[in-house]
């Protein structure tokens, strides 16, 4: 029981682990992308295109290795305990 | 105002150091003198210094609580400086699936190990991993984790693990921090930009219509 308990409720401590980095490795994303047009746009560009351009490459981000790899806080951990219980016992 | 928050601050840092000295693992050179087993009834507060039955058991307010006899070298200042003999001795309990993680099930194993080294004239040294305080007023022990030989008396284990984790925790620190900064940049200060130029907005507006009706009550005045 005890070991149900810390299954749901460290995948729940990693569900917002996994959650805000989502969040902040997005944040870092549009941030880049709007620098890289603010740097690079002609000089007749519209918000319109700034913002195409943004979602765009946002939408290359959500399918990228990144984003996948992200998934990497869930099985990490796990993993890291086998290990510890074969040492300590 | 900064005082207080200097207060806070000292008294987070006081406890966050508190509670890592208590859960993080510690190495004693140590020779076991004897093992036994104590029938302990556990206070409301000496509760928190304890684990549970071992694991698979049911947890009832009195139980057999194993201990680990040792007389081993006294450590200051993190273990830094080394003093002389002294007695300590270790409780031995399954830390099993809960806090803290050592994921420990062989507290009988471990006993036996134990036993095993048991040593008087011909001391034979053992390394105590362990964690936790000896609390002498509350009887509260620590819990030692894992038993190995020593290779001589004066060996003095290096804290891998203890490394290897505080690398983690800073690592994980700054990058908490990071994304509070991000936070910060791209949704929270835009959203008190809003708000403060809504303010101003609404105090100008306000002060227009002040304007107005003192206006107005003036055409009431008498004029010279």
């Amino acid at each position: 029981m005890l070991f149900v308990r810390l299954v749901v409720f460290g995948f729940l401590a990693l569900s917002v682990i996994y959650l805000c980095v989502s969040l902040y490795s997005r944040s870092i994303r549009r941030e880049k992308l709007e620098e890289e047009w603010d740097a690079t746009a002609p000089d007749d560009a519209t918000p319109d295109m700034r913002a195409n351009f943004v979602a765009s490459g946002m939408t290359v981000y959500e399918r990228g290795l990144r984003k996948k790899l992200m998934l990497l806080i869930f099985v990490i951990p796990p993993l890291v305990v086998g290990p510890i219980i074969y040492f300590i016992n | 105002m900064r005082n207080i928050r200097r207060v806070l601050r000292i008294a987070l840092f006081l406890i966050i150091g508190l509670f890592l000295h208590y859960v993080m693992p510690q190495q004693d050179i140590a020779r076991v003198t004897s093992t036994e087993v104590i029938r302990t009834d556990f206070g409301g507060f000496q509760r928190l210094f304890y684990a549970q039955a071992d694991t698979g058991q049911i947890d009832n307010v009195t139980r057999d609580l194993r201990l680990i006899n040792t007389e081993r070298k006294a450590t200051y200042l993190f273990g830094l400086i080394r003093g002389n003999n002294e007695t300590m001795v270790f409780r031995n309990e399954d830390t099993g699936w809960i806090y803290p993680p050592y994921f420990k099930f062989d507290s009988s194993d471990l006993q036996a190990e134990a036993s095993a080294t048991i040593s008087t004239a011909d001391a034979q040294w053992v390394v105590v991993t362990h964690y936790g305080w000896r609390v002498r007023w509350a009887s509260i022990y620590p819990n030692a984790v894992a038993i190995r030989p020593a290779p001589s008396e004066d060996f003095r284990p290096f804290p891998w693990v203890n490394l290897v984790i505080f690398l983690f925790m800073i690592g994980g620190a700054v990058f908490v921090r990071a994304m509070w900064m991000q936070l910060r940049e791209r949704t929270l200060d835009p959203l008190a930009d809003k708000a403060g130029d809504r303010m101003d907005h609404v105090s100008a507006d306000l002060s227009e219509r002040k304007g107005r009706l003192s206006r107005w009550l003036g055409t009431w005045r008498k004029k010279n």
